[in-house]
């Protein structure tokens, strides 16, 4: 019997088990597979489109989840993000007052508000020469989409005989690899200015392999995030996931759940398929935290959407020809609205559930495609949800 | 048709560890879901790259889509291996057992050439790789001695797998003295090889076979109210996964229903109250792996949870890494350098964390990481009994029949001293 | 400018059905294409070889056409044709009446049929329905409507026939009330070219009465909207067909892949002017599903139209116009050649050409029939054994295109339009339709120096654009998910927008 059972092993599904496991609860995190975090760019976007994500969490949109968060709680809940990641040695850079500019592989800026270390001295406006390192073959990364838009900018092309994000990033892990990529970029003789690199500087050391390369070199070094697979969301997961590891939550990963038991207003137990045997988890409480459509929490069938694991009620637009805008580009598709009401103690509306707590991309009107809240309002509902449910647990 | 559900995120791929280092591996993604929309029955293989995947199946544990990754891959390597011919590695591969009963039976004089430069040059000829000391085979096999021990109203088969058997049967005694304290009647009954290394290998057919003579003998038990366990994570997922699964056995799914890792049939025996163990203090410092096979079968970390519950033990679950050993992938020469680099990456953890021992529920990861950090390894099982307080060095064994019910009776009767009910 | 003989407006298969049989004969020639090959309607068909079958009860005169066509196109355009053989299901309550006319009208026109038990049609495809009444195997079969048109592009070039592609003709130059040229325009530099010749055709489809105008001519057009959709994967290897009188969705075509299952009728007015609309998609999938179930719960990919423009002949129901071809000698220069389909292409060239060689007062006689087509074997096809020449670069995971790929065919026509490149290789066309590979492409477009990085990210927009428009009536299920990491690569992680 866990105190909590977190379904879904996402940002906001691991925030809300990490956060629980500090206070003690005895936790369980399900999750059928990895989550979408480890294929975003490792920022946390908190409220974009303007210079500081105050104007829009201090007046959330109509029916947002900010709304039961609150200014205090989501400047809360970042802070202790960035406590564990300090503390797991991925240190994150900025506050709740400023969305800042991180060069993106096609040259644009793209503004969020925490971002690892290694973006840390991203592209800030200022006209500093800009030299990029890109890698021989990488087929997701084009340094003339950044040049061309970037007049003070340069780019050289270093071969390590592997061309993937993943394969680099391993290899960034190998001293002997980093002593030769150095050597190789001292004979360069790089113009003075910033280095930028795609997103490759190893997997679970990063910052410590950005500063050693940085003071060879004596130049400043920051990453550029790059396509799926996207390691900053890879370094930003395994690391949370292995913080709640070592907190001493269970993880049951890869699962599916097959059957819930719920009472007249209580979630009982949910069983998961392991194997093909089925294992029955109980719990005092617990955390839906299983994402939008994209990560499984939704689905839609033709004329309707429903709640994939306690088949709770969903709002969606009826109709399917209104679920998209005619265009790419008119951001905001009605369909990314969908998902769970839930009050101010994120329990869903009208199931009658007392001891369900929902959060992260799942929440109805959360709309984060328009908002450019993702990574925000996972962390920020997740340790939400879990401070509301550790009330309730008493 | 899972494929259909891949949505190309490349999650899987982000968890490959062969895709890391090796360039000519396109992925799990490709191998799998993308080719297969282009396979077609009837067609010849002409996909090489299929075979450079080590069915770690971690993109299958990835996968939150519930795409069949490596069963694609699987099917794909078997079909390919069947229409391009088995090399003579291949072949000595799925033969893992056949070869483990007639090392066994030589034990000394095998043990004594198994890693001599002859020897070692022969098998690199033949495509095997000898950077990892080939194990010592035992010539007293957990195959030899008694059926039946212990009693108790609670009844297990213990399927032990080939490692166990021909070159650790110490780690199997053990484990069943731990079953027989813990007031259970444990059978051990004569068994073949699982089944995976023919299915790794290539040879569909020869590990139905396998795998037939098991599901007789494991069904005859379950039938009359025994469950089986397993202490190979990788056997453990072929009898719970494979067997209703690819080999598609009529009973498979019974097995399967009725099969349990031996640490979680230990703790729910535990939680339900069955017997309260007394765990004796044990003073190490433990790096545990969790091999990739345990995490496909997604029962959480059984033996970490044990660990917990043992004083003095110091440890920590490492960040989780695939060995590269990958049961016998890193064996062959062709994979040699793969396996290695994969494998130094998961051992940068233990390195930093300076243990005393590496503990890990997978044989190949054991000998992997041991071999490329030189520290000790253990199963877990091997603390568990320390800590249960039969210490290593009280164990004798006498060759000869009766040994087993003497070790057993006596650890019987130390536990139910410390508090433990049978 | 360019002289020629004789001009042809419009790249699809009867265009370039033209340009080859006029090589063939020596005749100079020169075609202008607005966008790709193949973009009109025969890019956004079936891709259905027709046996004939289809028509059979309706339009016999059609049908005897389809089943010639059908023996000579598997003989001289093997590689695009992938001999499937079709089926004709009938299900439980479709009447027996048609289906006894139905033989008798395939034997009349001499269709070999095949009657079939219920087992025995599932034997050959495992997914049909098992309520099956009976099937009736005829020689139906899947072709490359794209490759169809290189193919015969490629002859005319060997001849010495030109090309413009991404040209539209904007003026049609007439001098003593004849037409004697045209004037066209790329797209992309708005550049003018000029054209002379002798006769021009008009075999632009849907566009035909558009184009005619330019000559200050007229043709009586029905435009026939019809919409389909795509599987992710092969649900059959056969064509699958209802056997009923010709009505929404009641045809399945495997292709390369997928599986193409449609179609729609619906009247429109202008053929640059059209969409898919959700209804459609619901109807098409609720009525192929009564022949392969599994259909409709199988994740589609991506939904298109196109506009058959057939002879208007006053028929209200669109379905009921002849598939027929007219040729019209608007008796000024200009010929237009409207109304056919896919399979009879070829006879439609033939006819066409036959009236340019008397004009011309020549008499040589067409061998498009007997002469295969030429430059099959640069072409790819469905299995993995062919797709798959190397493992390196791969760019395109979903269709397995490599780098050298797009390399290749970048050397080869040096163009500007990621489309291009899709058209020739399939870049794009797989499940992600472009989401990954087509950011990638335009890298590759790049460095190779023939693109800026600003035109790449022009566009890459239009694409993006583009590609929504095909797959936004497909988006439920697996599709939605696919589109919401597509978007959140674009707008998320690159962060683009509009402006």
């Amino acid at each position: 019997m866990y105190d909590v059972v977190i379904i879904g092993g996402g940002l906001s599904g691991l925030m809300a088990s990490i956060w629980l496991a500090d206070r003690g609860k005895k936790t369980a995190l399900i999750s059928k597979g990895d989550p979408m975090c480890c294929l975003s760019t490792g920022c946390i976007d908190v409220f974009g489109g303007t210079s500081s994500p105050l104007k829009g969490i201090e007046k959330p949109p109509r029916g947002h989840p900010y709304h039961f968060v609150g200014l205090e709680g989501i400047r809360d809940s970042l802070n202790f993000f960035k406590k564990i990641m300090a503390g797991s040695g991925l240190n994150y850079i900025g506050d709740i007052e400023t969305n800042r500019g991180i060069l993106t592989p096609l040259g644009t800026i793209k503004a969020t508000c925490l971002v690892p270390q290694t973006m840390k001295a991203a592209y800030t406006g200022d006209n500093e020469y800009i030299h990029i390192v890109s890698f021989k073959g990488l087929k997701d990364f084009y340094p003339a989409y950044i040049t061309s838009k970037n007049e003070n900018a340069g780019y050289s092309v270093f071969d390590a005989g592997i061309s993937t994000t993943v394969g680099l990033a391993t290899r960034f892990e190998d001293t002997t690899f980093r002593r030769e990529f150095v050597a190789k970029l001292k004979s360069w003789e790089i113009p003075n200015g910033r280095i930028a690199m795609p997103a490759v500087l190893g997997l679970s050391s990063s910052v410590e392999i950005m500063e050693a390369i940085s003071n060879e070199l004596d130049r400043k070094i920051f990453e550029i995030p790059t396509l799926p697979p996207s390691i900053p969301g890879i370094r930003l997961f395994r690391r949370l996931k292995y913080t709640l590891q070592q907190k001493g939550g269970d993880i049951y990963w890869g699962r599916d759940i097959a059957s819930v038991e719920r009472s007249d207003t209580q979630i009982e137990a949910v069983t998961i398929v392991t194997g093909s045997r089925p294992t029955r988890v109980e719990g005092r409480a617990f955390v839906l935290a299983t994402g939008s459509f994209v990560s499984g929490g939704l689905y839609a069938l033709r004329e309707s959407v429903y709640e994939t694991v306690f088949n709770l009620p969903v709002v969606f637009p009826k109709k399917r020809a209104k679920w998209f805008n005619e265009d790419f580009f008119d951001i905001g598709h009605p369909i990314e609205k969908a998902g769970i009401r839930v009050d101010r103690s994120f329990r869903p509306r009208h199931a009658n559930l007392e001891n369900l707590f929902v959060c992260g991309s799942i929440l109805a009107f959360s709309n984060i495609m328009k908002y450019r809240c993702g990574n925000g309002m996972a962390i920020a509902t997740g340790v939400a949800a879990a401070k509301s449910l550790d009330r309730w647990l008493g | 048709m899972k494929f259909e559900h891949c949505i190309r995120c490349t999650i899987c791929v982000e968890n490959c560890p062969v895709f890391s280092v090796e360039p000519k591996f396109p992925g799990p993604k490709q191998a799998g879901p993308d080719a297969q929309r282009f396979r077609m029955d009837g067609e010849v293989s002409v996909d090489t790259w299929v075979l450079f995947c080590n069915q770690c199946k971690r993109c299958e544990t990835a996968c939150p889509y519930g795409v069949d990754v490596s069963e694609i891959i699987l099917k794909a390597q078997i079909k390919y291996v069947e229409e391009h011919g088995r090399s003579i590695a291949n072949y000595m591969f799925a033969n893992t057992y056949n070869i483990g009963i007639l090392a066994s039976a030589f034990a000394p004089i095998v043990n004594k050439i198994i890693n001599t430069n002859l020897v070692k040059n022969i098998m690199r000829v033949i495509g095997i790789s000898t950077y990892i000391p080939f194990p010592r085979y035992r010539a007293f096999t957990l195959s030899k001695g008694r059926r039946k021990v212990g009693k108790g109203s609670k009844k297990v088969v213990f399927f032990y797998g080939c490692y166990l058997n021909f070159n650790r049967p110490d780690i199997g005694r053990k484990i069943r003295s731990i079953l027989v304290s813990m007031g259970l009647e444990v059978i051990t009954p004569h068994q073949v090889c699982c089944g995976l290394p023919a299915l790794g290998n290539g040879d569909l057919d020869r590990a139905r076979r396998f795998a037939n003579k098991n599901a007789g003998i494991l069904v005859h038990y379950i039938n009359r109210g025994y469950d089986v366990v397993y202490a190979c994570t990788s056997c453990g997922l072929t009898l719970v996964r494979d067997y209703p699964g690819i080999m598609d056995l009529p009973d498979g799914k019974k097995i399967s229903e009725n099969t349990y890792n031996v640490h979680e049939y230990i703790l729910n025996l535990i939680e339900e109250g069955y017997i309260k163990p007394g765990f004796g203090q044990v003073n190490m410092r433990i790096a545990y792996h969790m091999p990739c096979h345990l995490k496909a079968l997604g029962i959480g970390y059984p033996a970490a949870r044990l660990f917990e519950k043992i004083p003095g033990l110091e440890y920590r679950v490492l960040e989780d890494n695939c060995c590269g050993m990958a049961g016998t992938y890193g064996f062959k020469e062709k994979n040699k350098e793969t396996s290695i680099q994969i494998g130094r990456l998961a051992t940068l953890p233990i390195l930093e964390y300076k243990p005393d021992a590496i503990a890990s529920d997978c044989g190949a990861c054991r000998m992997q990481l041991g071999g490329l950090t030189g520290i000790r390894q253990l199963d877990p099982s091997e603390i568990i009994f320390e800590s249960l307080k039969v210490g290593l060095s009280t164990i004798k064994y006498s060759k000869g029949k009766g040994h087993d019910k003497e070790t057993d009776s006596r650890f019987i009767k130390r536990n139910i001293r410390k508090g433990g009910q049978v | 400018m360019i002289n020629t003989d004789v001009i042809i407006i419009g790249g699809g298969t009867t265009g370039c059905g033209i340009a080859r049989d006029l090589a063939l004969r020596g005749i100079p020639h020169y075609l202008i294409e607005r966008g790709d090959f193949a973009a009109g309607a025969t890019g956004s068909c079936h891709g259905l070889l027709h046996s004939g079958a289809r028509y059979v009860v309706t339009d016999p005169q059609a049908a005897k056409e389809c089943i010639s066509e059908n023996l000579i196109l598997r003989r001289i355009a093997e590689k695009c044709v992938e001999p499937t053989g079709g089926l004709f299901v009938r299900l439980p309550g479709d009447s027996k009446r048609f289906r006894d006319r139905f033989l008798k009208c395939c034997e009349d026109v001499g269709i070999p049929t095949d009657v079939l038990s219920p087992s025995r049609a599932i034997d050959l495809v495992p997914e049909l329905n098992p309520m099956i009444e009976e099937a009736i195997k005829v020689p139906d079969c899947a072709i490359d409507p794209f490759r169809l048109c290189m193919l015969n592009a490629i002859s005319s070039r060997q001849a010495g026939g030109g090309f413009l592609i991404h040209h539209e003709v904007i003026d049609i130059i007439k001098e003593k009330g004849r037409c004697v040229g045209i004037k066209a325009k790329e797209k992309f530099t708005s550049q003018i070219k000029v054209v002379r010749g002798k006769i021009i055709i008009n075999a632009t489809g849907a566009w035909g009465d558009k184009v005619a105008a330019l000559g200050g001519s007229h043709v009586p057009l029905t435009l026939s909207k019809g919409s389909l959709i795509i599987s992710n994967h092969r649900l059959t290897n056969m064509v699958i067909n209802r056997l009923r009188p010709p009505s929404d969705g009641d045809i399945i075509v495997p292709n390369e892949a997928v599986c193409l299952a449609g179609t729609t009728s619906i009247s429109v007015k202008d053929p640059d002017n059209i969409k898919v609309e959700s209804h459609e998609i619901d109807t098409i999938a609720t009525e192929v599903d009564h022949m392969i179930p599994k259909f409709g719960s199988t994740r589609m990919i991506r939904a298109y139209c196109g506009v058959r423009p057939l002879f208007a002949s006053g028929v209200e129901d669109t379905r009921a116009i002849s598939r027929g071809f007219r040729i019209i000698d608007h008796n000024n220069g200009l010929f237009s050649i409207i109304g056919g389909k896919l399979s009879t292409y070829r006879l439609m060239a033939e006819k066409m050409v036959d009236i340019i060689m008397t004009r011309f007062d020549k008499k040589v006689p067409c061998t498009t029939a007997q002469i295969p087509l030429d430059g099959q074997d640069e072409l790819t096809g469905y299995p993995l054994s062919k797709r798959l020449k190397d493992m390196d670069d791969i760019i395109c995971e979903c269709e397995l295109v490599t780098r050298a790929d797009v390399e290749g065919v970048m050397n080869r026509i040096g163009t500007k339009y990621i489309e291009d490149i899709q058209h020739r290789t399939r870049l794009g066309m797989g499940p992600c339709q472009g989401g990954f590979c087509t950011y990638r492409a335009l890298g590759v477009m790049q460095e190779m120096g023939r693109i800026s990085p600003e035109d790449s990210i022009r566009i890459l927009k239009t694409f993006l654009e583009g590609r929504f428009k095909g797959i936004r009536p497909a988006l439920w299920g697996d599709q939605l998910r696919e589109e919401q990491l597509v978007e959140s690569i674009y707008l998320g992680i690159l962060s683009m927008s509009s402006k």
